[in-house]
């Protein structure tokens, strides 16, 4: 049964491949937009995660802190169980370092003041390293007179945190507004391929079908356009993703830190397993009212 | 066998008044009347596509009436039914006009090849299995029609104006199919109005007229004389 359910349901598509077709396009359209949400989302995840366990903070000394004063946070630092690199970085070198990675600024930042860029004692730790701890030792570096403020970066983890918050919010959003479009599409889509057939479904009754029976196609037929839409949004993401990155790869890993990620498999197959749940679910809307023989 | 039963479409107009008719099993009845008597009610009421108001419908020891929505299909597959219109999937082709109604009885491929076939032959189609149903002539698509009612083998074949699209001639090679397929021992009950087919073949005629029916046992076997036409609604 379910060879001729199938038969009929790529028969049916093939047979009105224009509607089918415009469908499929409309959801591929809305697709796309849930997938872009979903990338940036999975990117940004993973910059947090990176800077969550950046495993470094950075000490910037007082102007009039003195030799003997970074020699003894140095040291003390050095002996604290976690830590595995304690360098100094005078100003000068801040701003040649800064400026070696910025490149075409060079210029520009060659003009700004050393004080611009305070001497600092870059801490390298562990990465699995507790927040507590590193908390803990932040706190009574803070305290000391030749230092100015420590950075943990976890001011920015947590704007990122809140930016991804954020990205979920929207993605969720977008994905109620996909959902909807696809039942709207779908559903109108069947509705009319159901009216076009409308004496193959009288045929299907008077002969003896059952619901099952004479709905299955239909049921495909939306299903497969769900499937299609979404896998059309997965494929035409990915050449967006490959054009972009070939463009600025170099320039996304400087900016971002990492390199930027195509959509998680199981996130893309999900994506399709969605599209294809959402589609049966929109066709069985439409199937709603049967034609009743 | 129709046992008082009422159909109405709208309050007050009954369409069927208590009807009483017993059919029995192998038998070939004409049913004629007016246009508006309920010819097209009394087999859409058989093949469950409406319900009766009041009464018993039985058909195989069931009556139809009360049948579940669930068990409507499995009356449907004893049942075959040949309407005026033909109405045949014209996209299809002719084999999957016929086919279809054993592929929903879940049989095998090879064999649903075979009886197709077998059915094709019997209604003069043989070889027109390939050929898109849409571009056949009205006695062709008929004849397609009939090959679906008849390829399950059903019990029952109900036709609903068969000929009403068809010339003079046409009209009659379809009822001589239909007269084949009854003396293979399938009850066939033809709603007509065309007088002509009633003479040409004298079976028991059931004409319905203000939601009665009035049994003629032998038909119309000689030309009608003027009272007899006078007793006849046509």
């Amino acid at each position: 049964m379910f060879d001729g359910m199938t038969r009929r349901a790529r028969r049916g598509m093939l047979r009105e491949w224009r509607l089918h077709t415009l469908s499929v396009f409309s959801l591929a359209v809305a697709f796309v937009c849930l997938g872009a949400a979903l990338l940036v989302v999975a990117n940004l995840r993973a910059i947090e995660e990176r800077w969550a366990h950046a495993g470094r903070f950075s000490v910037y000394l007082k102007d009039q802190a003195t030799q003997p004063d970074i020699d003894l946070v140095k040291s003390a630092l050095t002996k604290v169980p976690g830590v595995t690199e304690v360098r100094y970085v005078s100003s000068g070198q801040a701003r040649a370092e800064f400026g070696m990675s910025e490149g075409a600024a060079k210029s520009d930042l060659a003009a700004l003041p050393v004080e611009a860029f305070p001497a600092s004692i870059e801490v390298l730790v562990r990465p699995d390293m507790p927040d507590a701890d590193i908390a803990e030792i932040t706190g009574k570096l803070k305290v000391l007179p030749a230092i100015e403020d420590v950075e943990t970066y976890q001011a920015w983890t947590e704007r990122l945190s809140r930016l991804v918050r954020g990205g979920v919010a929207a993605a969720s959003l977008l994905a109620i507004v996909v959902f909807a479009s696809v039942l709207a599409v779908v559903g109108s889509t069947i509705r009319l391929a159901l009216q076009r057939r409308r004496t193959e479904v009288e045929v299907l009754k008077l002969v003896g079908a059952t619901d099952v029976f004479v709905k299955g196609p239909f049921l495909l037929e939306g299903s497969a356009q769900g499937a299609m839409g979404a896998v059309g949004a997965v494929v035409l993401l990915g050449l967006l993703f490959a054009i972009v990155r070939g463009r600025l790869d170099g320039e996304l890993v400087t900016l971002i830190g990492l390199e930027p990620t195509f959509l998680p498999w199981p996130v893309a197959i999900g994506m399709i397993a969605v599209g294809a749940f959402l589609g049966m679910a929109a066709a069985a809307l439409g199937l709603r009212k049967l034609v009743t023989v | 066998m129709f046992e008082d039963v009422y159909k109405s479409y709208r309050a007050g107009v009954p369409v069927l008044r208590g009807m009483n008719l017993i059919i029995e099993r192998g038998e070939f009845v004409f049913i004629t009347g007016p246009s508006g008597s309920g010819k097209s009610t009394l087999l859409r009421l058989l093949y469950r596509a409406e319900r009766v108001d009041q009464g018993r419908i039985l058909f195989m020891g069931r009556d139809v009436a009360r049948l579940r929505d669930e068990s409507v299909p499995f009356l449907r597959r004893n049942i075959g039914v040949v309407f005026q219109d033909f109405k045949i999937v014209s996209s299809w082709s002719v084999y999957e006009n016929v086919a279809i109604t054993l592929e929903v009885l879940g049989l095998p491929t090879r064999l649903i090849k075979a009886r197709v076939g077998e059915v094709l032959e019997r209604v003069g189609l043989t070889g027109r299995g390939g050929d898109v149903a849409g571009v056949l002539s009205g006695g062709e698509q008929q004849r397609v029609a009939l090959a679906r009612a008849i390829v399950g083998e059903p019990a029952l074949i109900l036709a609903d104006e068969p000929t009403g699209n068809l010339d003079p001639q046409l009209a009659l090679d379809i009822l001589g199919l239909f007269d084949e397929i009854h003396e293979s021992g399938t009850t066939v009950l033809f709603a007509t109005h065309d007088r002509t087919l009633l003479e040409v073949r004298p079976r028991r005629l059931i004409v319905l007229d203000e939601g009665k029916a009035m049994d003629v046992p032998n038909g119309v076997s000689t030309p009608p004389d003027e009272d007899y036409d006078n007793q006849l609604p046509l």
